[in-house]
């Protein structure tokens, strides 16, 4: 239903409920005065010769009577009586006339109790009997009984036409009133059916009232709603870029190494002796593959956020052990020593562990990737809780210091080639880099003594920045 | 005590080559594959136990806490997914270490032997480096030919690095330990200690190590 018809519908049902109940009041209050008015014609009229005429001949008194119509009497306008019956009683309620109706116990029982005038409805609410003590105590003639046509309507035609045009006014009012609302109503669902296709759509609704709270509530729902629309996209995009970049970034290092495992059996087949060596490229290429997949997922993950999504405590100690000893079958298959050292204590760091390892795994696979047989490579992890610095020192080609800055940057965004560059210029230097700053961690590159390259990650004890 | 290792693998051609990895590093591996069976068994049956998060019939996760439950015996997970999470879950569940695949069956192996060699630090007042006895209390080093005659800043050194057996200790903490680090030139003077006591210990000076771009490694194997 509507909210206009809602509105009118209940106006009525109000205003029905009101008139039943004025018409009732009106109803018991003409009833009342009808029986003062019945009492005072009674008095009225034995004191005006009745009372002789009924005390001289009782058993006939009033004799055949038709209905009795009201009188004209001096003075105001007389109260309009109903036609009447008049009938008189001893004080003790008996009639000396036979034809004299029995005097209703319920009317005597009243005077009785000392009432000069009582009055009742008749079983079936089709007559009014009023009964009146004369004003004398004594004589056949002292009560009278009065019978007239039933109570009055609760709504006479006079007061029935008004009710009914009040009735109406108040609903054409309500349904005059009800517009600006309904209007106002109208535009918050218009507003809210354009959020579907438009979320950037305000919704703005006048006025101090519930509606206006109604709207400030959508508004605010569609604020958080946009909010999470964003991220949504945010994340999509990241997983787009994701998939797009894996597919890409894999099926170079994935044909590299099918080569690699072709060129074997090729060799084997053609009878050739092949030694050790000759495997590693094909384990190296497999090893590159899965740190590339660790890096596109840190990547997504870190292009779907600021900042960081986890702060735990990280044994830093632990940290570096696990890191290396990941690396150290390459190390050793490469012919590489891979050495690490950490303080007897270990030292903790709040950060998110699966990036730390990320950063820290980058820098070591760079240092072994790009470093020759015989080379080394130091992590070194010294320091307290409150300041440390996590060193990888190699002895390999380094980075000539003009190119230091553009290895740290991603090359390949924006690049369709993302061609893999020497120097891990690629994800792994620029994802580490990433990592330190949002840790709060300094992150240098700088030669090696005797040749080489030494990256930094420093903690100075300045307070991260927050995600 | 026994070699025997718990692996709650479900993945075939993984689970078989992690079984010949153990096999051949002299470990005896149970391999289970679906984590209802092996949440009846005896954790303390094993010396490690080796566990894949992602596995059919009890998730790995609720596995460990099982486990952790009832015994201490140290849990690696292996997990396929890199999340951090996961891991931190793990961790504060109770489990010692995680290997994120894919991994070396070597890296593996390293893992386990540190799992089982927890604490690091060596806590007795009497350290044994092969043939090389360091007694902490009596500040005496000696190996088969006697005791060593060490000057203060030897014996210094060499407790430092035999308390850390195996590891590489650098030169700072060295020097922090039995020098002056205020003093100039004290990481040529570490050198001059360090050649003397590998003069002083004759046929082991082999284990004596220098640990290219960090310092010195009183190493374990010959």
């Amino acid at each position: 239903m509507k909210l206009r018809a809602r509105l009118a519908l209940t106006l009525s049902l109000a205003t029905v409920s009101l008139l039943v109940l004025l018409g009732w009041a009106q109803s018991r209050w003409h009833s009342q005065l009808r029986g003062e008015a019945l009492a005072e014609a009674a008095v009225h009229r034995m004191e005006s010769g009745e009372r002789e005429r009924c005390e001289a001949d009782p058993a006939r008194w009033p004799g055949p009577q038709s209905v009795q119509r009201s009188e004209r009497r001096p003075g105001p306008p007389p109260r309009r009586l109903p036609p009447y019956r008049i009938f008189a009683y001893g004080a003790d309620f008996q009639s000396l006339n036979p034809e004299n109706p029995p005097f209703p116990p319920e009317l005597a029982s009243r005077l009785e109790a000392g009432d000069d005038i009582a009055a009742s409805r008749s079983p079936n609410r089709r007559r009014t009997e009023v009964a009146v003590r004369m004003p004398w105590v004594e004589g056949p003639c002292s009560v009278v009984l009065m019978r007239a046509k039933g109570p009055p309507k609760w709504f006479s035609g006079a007061v029935l036409m008004p009710a009914l045009l009040v009735a109406v006014v108040m609903i054409l009012v309500a349904l005059f009133a009800a517009g600006p609302i309904v209007g106002r109503v109208r535009d918050l669902t218009e507003s809210v059916r354009t959020l579907g296709s438009d979320s950037n759509e305000r919704i703005h609704v006048r006025g101090n009232d519930e509606i206006a709270e109604l709207g400030a509530a959508f508004e605010q729902s569609r604020l958080t709603i946009r909010a999470q629309l964003e991220s949504l996209r945010d994340r999509e995009t990241a997983l787009r870029n994701y998939i797009a970049n894996t597919t890409h970034d894999v099926m170079l290092p994935l044909s590299v190494l099918q080569g690699h495992l072709v060129s074997l059996q090729q060799r084997i087949e053609a009878g050739e002796t092949l030694d050790v060596a000759a495997v590693v490229p094909s384990i190296e290429e497999a090893q590159y593959l899965g740190s590339l997949l660790h890096n596109l997922n840190a990547m997504a993950r870190l292009e779907s956020i600021e900042g960081l999504a986890h702060r735990d405590s990280v044994d830093l100690n632990r940290l570096v052990e696990r890191v290396v000893e990941r690396h150290r079958p390459i190390a050793i298959r490469k012919h590489i020593a891979l050495a690490s050292a950490v303080p007897e204590t270990s030292i903790h760091f709040r950060g998110d562990l699966t990036l730390l390892e990320q950063a820290l795994g980058n820098i070591i696979q760079n240092a072994l990737r790009y470093n020759e047989s015989n080379g080394h490579v130091a992590v070194v992890l010294r320091g307290s809780d409150d300041a440390w610095d996590l060193t990888v020192v190699d002895d390999g080609p380094g980075i000539p210091e003009g190119e230091r800055k553009r290895a740290l940057e991603p090359a390949f965004r924006g690049n369709q080639a993302r061609t893999r560059h020497p120097h891990g210029m690629g994800l792994g230097l620029h994802i580490a880099s990433d990592v330190a700053r949002r840790h709060g961690l300094g992150l240098t590159l700088r030669d090696t003594d005797g040749g080489g390259l030494t990256v930094e990650l420093r903690h100075t004890g300045q307070e991260a920045r927050r995600p | 005590m026994t070699n025997r290792i718990l692996l709650v693998e479900d993945d075939l051609a993984l689970g078989q080559q992690v079984v010949e990895t153990l096999s051949r590093a002299g470990f005896d591996p149970h391999w289970v594959q679906d984590g209802d069976a092996a949440g009846q068994l005896d954790p303390d049956a094993y010396r490690v136990i080796v566990l894949d998060l992602m596995l059919p019939g009890t998730y790995g996760m609720d596995l460990l806490k099982r486990f952790r439950v009832k015994s201490e015996v140290p849990v690696l997970i292996l997990s396929a997914r890199d999340d951090t999470a996961d891991k931190i879950r793990g961790l504060e569940l109770g489990a010692d270490d995680y290997v994120t695949k894919p991994f070396f069956p070597e890296e593996l192996i390293a893992r386990i032997k540190a799992c089982l060699r927890r604490p690091n630090l060596v806590s007795t007042k009497l350290i044994t480096v092969g043939p090389i006895r360091v007694d902490l209390e009596r500040r005496e080093v000696s190996h088969g030919h006697g005791v060593l005659s060490l000057t203060p800043v030897e014996f210094e050194i060499i407790s430092l690095l035999a308390r850390r057996k195996g590891s590489a200790v650098t030169r700072d903490a060295l020097v922090d330990a039995a020098l002056d680090p205020a003093h100039e030139g004290s990481r040529r003077t570490l050198d001059v200690h360090i050649s003397r006591l590998r003069s002083k210990l004759g046929e082991h000076a082999t284990r004596l190590e220098t640990v290219w771009g960090i310092g010195y490694r009183l190493s374990e194997d010959a």
